[in-house]
């Protein structure tokens, strides 16, 4: 608690640098929403989960995008459950499209924006035709820095097109301005044999940018070595590099590394537990669907103590959560 | 010899019917020669001529189609003609017209007919002083051209039968004709008949003629032979006011006009023609004086509606095709065409519900279409500002909504304009067929709300959805359960089905055996996965066929190695509190749905309630995965922006009171140790001199006191 950084900002402004405001927010938002059910297990008992599933990282499954992507924290989170979730798409070897992805990433955040797919589909592809059909891996990685680095991506854009006129980025920078990905592709094409821009020059931008960045991006040093081979280099080509390059994935801390993208031990596990009670597998072709629905679909935590609870709530028509009375979250 | 001719004249049209001359083709009149009446030749004798003075012609209906027959006509007559006449024919030197010339014994005892049957004419013979002739007979002759008799004026009958003549012409002078007979020649038009106004009998079968005129001022004819000509219709007969007997037998006849206009007519053969429907011959119904038609040998009489239809038609009429009519015959036509009438009403009726419900199914089919330009117009709209604001999150709408690949073609505008000019009656339709029910257009979900009767609703097995939103579809199944609790098959074309979390929704019926997702208008179906995902969501239907392949257990497996895990991370991972809003809200969502539906009959609310509470236990780890239609979700997103805002406004102040707190609470600790030392001092430095502090606190006490 008493780090020497914390010394260095006054309190509020510590706990809003570090997201911990929003994740309170969020609780007392959780909280409101959801009065009715959780004033019979007790309060205290919702902030241990909730903050609980925070660090677990389980508190964005099924969450509103804009709570997702709200703090770096959840987007590592998401990524890692996409990637858990997904997972055996992958090792099944099915190479689908952007669409298919992006259905894939609706079942975890229902609104999840297109967009970001297509631009995630984008880096795969190098700008190519957006309706190719992309391998797991080569998606969730690309994926991974869209979606983490997203507004530095934008900053990052901004910087490359201003490069290519041939303005001085340093003097005209909006971190927070919109992207410019599409704007700068004619000049792409213009470019003929000299395309892209010259990468030495590029990383200058960009470690200036990242001294002044208050989003997140990527370790400098790291984009150093991500652009040290090459001489010049496209905007594509740059992400591309981003979302190959080992030590940048490692950073983040979201995924392992490539080789080891498909092996989770203890989800496959899991996975063979469940494929063993699908109906009928084993000798049971004749089981009614009850039957075979009911053995093992209690999920693991039996044991917990409010658990028996669920079961006790007749659901009530008018219980929708409104927001008029807020006394209830105090006491 | 005139008084024989009018009573035969007369006689004639009412005797003609009665013989059977279909069969034979031809009848013949003989006076006196009782002998060789074979049923179809009529004899009629006046008492006042002599046994020889015979009256003899054929009224040769048709040629014969009987060859025999024939050749036993034509000996009798070689036969009559040689007994009867001894003709000179004398070849004029002046011209090449031969010149005919009878005995004057023979001209006493013929003095009125005569006949020149088998001569071998080519051309008319000169005829002179015969003025007072009555009957001319040239049958059997190569006559080519009616000439050398407009002397013969008080010529009554001219038989020209079986002759090469290929032009009625000729004839102006004989005002007196009252019976031609032009069979079996060669004439292609009816015409200078202009003076013939008495003529009372006409024949002209097996000719070439291909229309009837001419002949409208003929108010005397009672008889008109046309049979074996090139008629393809009738009509053109007004004026004829004495028509009884017409006979077109054997021409190309289709329709039939005009004949409502003859006011005498008794007798119509139609035999052998064209005819194929009664529509065609129609005005026969109008014609109150017919009491006798053949249609046998067209296209019409091998219809099985044909006699009843045309009795019941034809009140009138005491005899078709040769057949009396019996009264038994006219009932039962009369019940076999109501029932007729009804079988036709019904079709109609059919017919028309069929071209109603395919109009409907277009008009749906277009609104659809224009609905979903504009949904795709909105969304270009919803890109373009997408690439302008780059980062807004919020633009769920319009970055889904453009997914949706565009199937029809561009309309332009003017086509749009006379689209909805057309009289758009109907924006929806339902249709109940056997055990399907099929929903066209939104405006057909309304009728879930409808009263089914038990049986229908039992009935029904299979529900398709055409031209309707998925989203829409979504909030009437929980209605869909209740009014159709056995349907087990669902159709889905055109129903903008995008995402697999869509499936979800799904998991809330009863039960599902098949699935058919129309890939028109359903870009879902592209997707690899989503065969699987609905397996794996809606896996506790265990269902059988999916887009009507079967589901086999590689495929539930597949299903479960594929998404077995996120039900799992889903079920396992969510924190509790959150699992039970997610389930309550599904649970909620539904129960409101009831309310709405059902709101009056509270019984069935519980038991539903608690039928649907099973499933959603009975897998939880998949019930979590549901979904919630785009309105339903922006709505939601909307609240929570509020609750948001006022957390945020909460948390604030706390966090501002508790680190201002926290503040105080650091300058205490700050302060505290220089303030406790102080204490101390002032403490110490009061108790240095011990007995002036004792005399204070004495002095303290007294005065307390």
């Amino acid at each position: 608690m008493l780090s020497p950084e914390r010394l260095a900002l006054p309190d509020y402004e510590y706990l809003a640098q570090r997201h911990v405001l929003t994740y309170m927010e969020d609780a007392v938002c959780q909280l409101l929403e959801n009065r009715e059910d959780i004033s019979q297990y007790g309060i205290a008992r919702f902030f241990t989960e909730y903050f609980n599933s925070v660090c677990q990282g389980t508190h964005i499954l099924f969450r509103e995008f804009s709570f997702v992507q709200a703090t770096p924290h959840n987007r590592v989170s998401f990524l890692r459950a996409f990637w858990r979730c997904f997972r055996t798409v992958g090792k099944n070897g099915d190479l689908l499209t952007m669409k298919e992805y992006h259905c894939l990433l609706q079942l975890l955040c229902p609104d999840f924006p297109l967009e970001l797919t297509q631009k995630a589909a984008r880096i795969v592809l190098m700008d190519d035709a957006v309706d190719c059909l992309m391998s797991f891996s080569d998606f969730l990685f690309a994926f991974q820095i869209q979606f983490y680095y997203s507004e530095f991506l934008d900053s990052v854009a901004a910087i490359y097109e201003d490069l290519l006129s041939g303005k001085n980025p340093n003097t005209v920078i909006v971190p927070t301005s919109s992207s410019g990905q599409h704007r700068q592709r004619p000049a792409l094409g213009e470019a003929g044999m000299l395309e892209g821009v010259e990468a030495s020059l590029f990383y200058q931008c960009l470690e200036n940018l990242c001294d002044r960045h208050k989003y997140s991006c990527p370790p400098p040093a790291l984009v150093k070595e991500a652009l040290s081979n090459v001489q010049r280099l496209t905007f594509y080509g740059f992400l591309m590099a981003l979302s190959k390059h080992h030590g940048i994935n490692q950073a983040l801390g979201a995924l392992p590394d490539k080789g080891d993208l498909m092996h989770d031990p203890a989800m496959d596990e899991e996975l063979e537990r469940l494929l063993a009670q699908v109906p009928g597998l084993v000798n049971s072709v004749t089981a009614s669907p009850e039957a075979s629905c009911l053995p093992s679909r209690t999920p693991p935590r039996v044991g917990s103590p409010w658990r028996p609870l669920h079961h006790s709530r007749k659901v009530d028509g008018e219980s929708d959560g409104s927001t008029e009375e807020t006394d209830e979250s105090e006491t | 010899m005139g008084g024989l001719f009018d009573i035969f004249l007369l006689l004639l049209p009412a005797l003609l019917p009665r013989s059977r001359w279909t069969q034979a083709e031809g009848y013949k009149f003989r006076a006196g020669s009782a002998e060789v009446n074979c049923g179809l030749h009529l004899v009629i004798q006046t008492s006042s001529l002599p046994e020889k003075n015979k009256v003899e012609f054929k009224l040769n209906k048709d040629t014969s189609s009987f060859p025999g027959r024939l050749s036993q006509h034509d000996l009798e007559r070689n036969y009559s003609s040689r007994q009867g006449d001894h003709i000179n024919l004398v070849s004029s030197s002046l011209s090449s017209f031969p010149i005919l010339q009878r005995s004057s014994e023979e001209k006493i005892l013929y003095s009125d007919r005569l006949s020149l049957e088998r001569q071998k004419l080519t051309v008319c013979p000169i005829i002179n002083g015969e003025d007072h002739l009555r009957l001319l007979n040239f049958q059997h002759n190569f006559i080519t051209r009616i000439q050398n008799i407009s002397n013969l004026q008080k010529l009554i009958s001219l038989d020209l039968y079986d002759n090469q003549i290929e032009e009625i012409s000729g004839l102006s002078t004989l005002r007196c004709l009252r019976v031609l007979l032009l069979g079996k020649n060669r004439i292609k038009k009816i015409s200078n008949l202009e003076n013939l106004k008495s003529l009372d009998v006409l024949d002209l079968h097996g000719n070439q003629i291909t229309k009837i005129e001419n002949i409208n001022h003929l108010c005397e004819l009672r008889v008109l032979n046309l049979a074996r000509n090139f008629l393809s219709h009738v009509d053109n007969l007004n004026g004829l006011d004495s028509l009884t007997e017409l006979n077109l037998r054997h021409n190309q006849i289709t329709f039939v006009r005009d004949v409502d206009n003859l006011p005498c007519l008794q007798h119509l053969f139609l035999s052998f023609n064209n005819i194929s429907s009664f529509d065609s011959v129609s005005c026969l119904a109008d014609s109150s004086s017919l009491s006798d038609i053949t249609f046998d040998g067209n296209p019409i009489a091998q219809e099985s509606w044909y006699k009843h239809t045309v009795l019941q038609n034809m009140m009138q009429l005491r005899q078709l095709d040769m057949k009396r009519i019996t009264e038994e015959e006219r009932r039962m036509a009369s019940v076999l065409a109501k029932k007729e009438e009804e079988k036709k009403r019904e079709s109609h009726k059919q017919s028309l519900l069929k071209e109603k419900k395919r109009l409907t199914i277009n008009n749906v089919a277009r609104q659809w279409d224009l609905q979903q330009q504009r949904v795709a117009s909105i969304a270009t709209d919803e890109d373009r500002k997408d690439s302008d604001s780059a980062q807004d999150p919020c633009q769920i709408d319009g970055s889904t909504l453009s997914a949706f690949p565009e199937e029809t073609g561009p309309l332009d505008s003017g086509l749009n304009n006379a689209l909805q000019g057309l009289s758009v009656v109907d924006t929806y339709l339902v249709e109940v067929d056997g055990d399907t029910l099929s929903l066209y257009g939104s405006g057909a979900l309304e009728s879930l709300d409808r009263n089914w009767s038990v049986q229908t609703a039992g009935m029904i097995t299979t529900v398709s959805f055409t031209f309707i939103e998925f989203d829409e579809i979504v909030h009437v199944l929980p209605k869909l359960k209740i009014k159709f609790p056995n349907s087990l098959h669902l159709k889905f074309k055109e129903t903008n089905l995008v995402m697999l979390q869509q499936f979800n929704a799904l998991a809330q019926l009863r039960r599902i055996d098949q699935l058919t997702i129309d890939p028109q208008g359903n870009p879902v179906v592209n997707f690899t996965l989503w065969k699987y995902y609905v397996l794996f969501r809606l896996s506790h239907f265990s269902m059988q066929k999916i887009n009507g392949t079967e589901v086999t257990q590689n495929d539930m497996i597949m299903a479960e190695r594929l998404f077995g895990i996120l039900a799992h991370v889903a079920s396992s991972e969510l924190p509790q509190y959150r699992l039970i809003s997610i389930l309550g809200d599904a649970r909620k969502k539904q129960f409101r749905y009831l309310l709405e539906s059902k709101g009056k009959k509270p019984g069935i609310i519980n038991e539903e309630n608690n039928d649907s509470k099973r499933p959603v236990g009975e897998n939880t780890n998949r019930a979590t995965l549901n979904y919630t239609t785009r309105e339903f979700y922006n709505e939601k997103l909307e609240e929570i922006k509020e609750k948001k805002k006022f957390c945020k406004t909460y948390i604030e102040d706390l966090v501002k009171e508790a680190t201002e707190i926290n503040m105080k609470n650091e300058a205490l600790q700050k302060l505290w140790p220089q303030m406790f030392i102080e204490l101390v001092r002032d403490a110490v430095i009061e108790i240095r001199n011990k007995n002036s502090y004792m005399k204070l606190c004495l002095q303290q006490i007294t005065d307390q006191k």
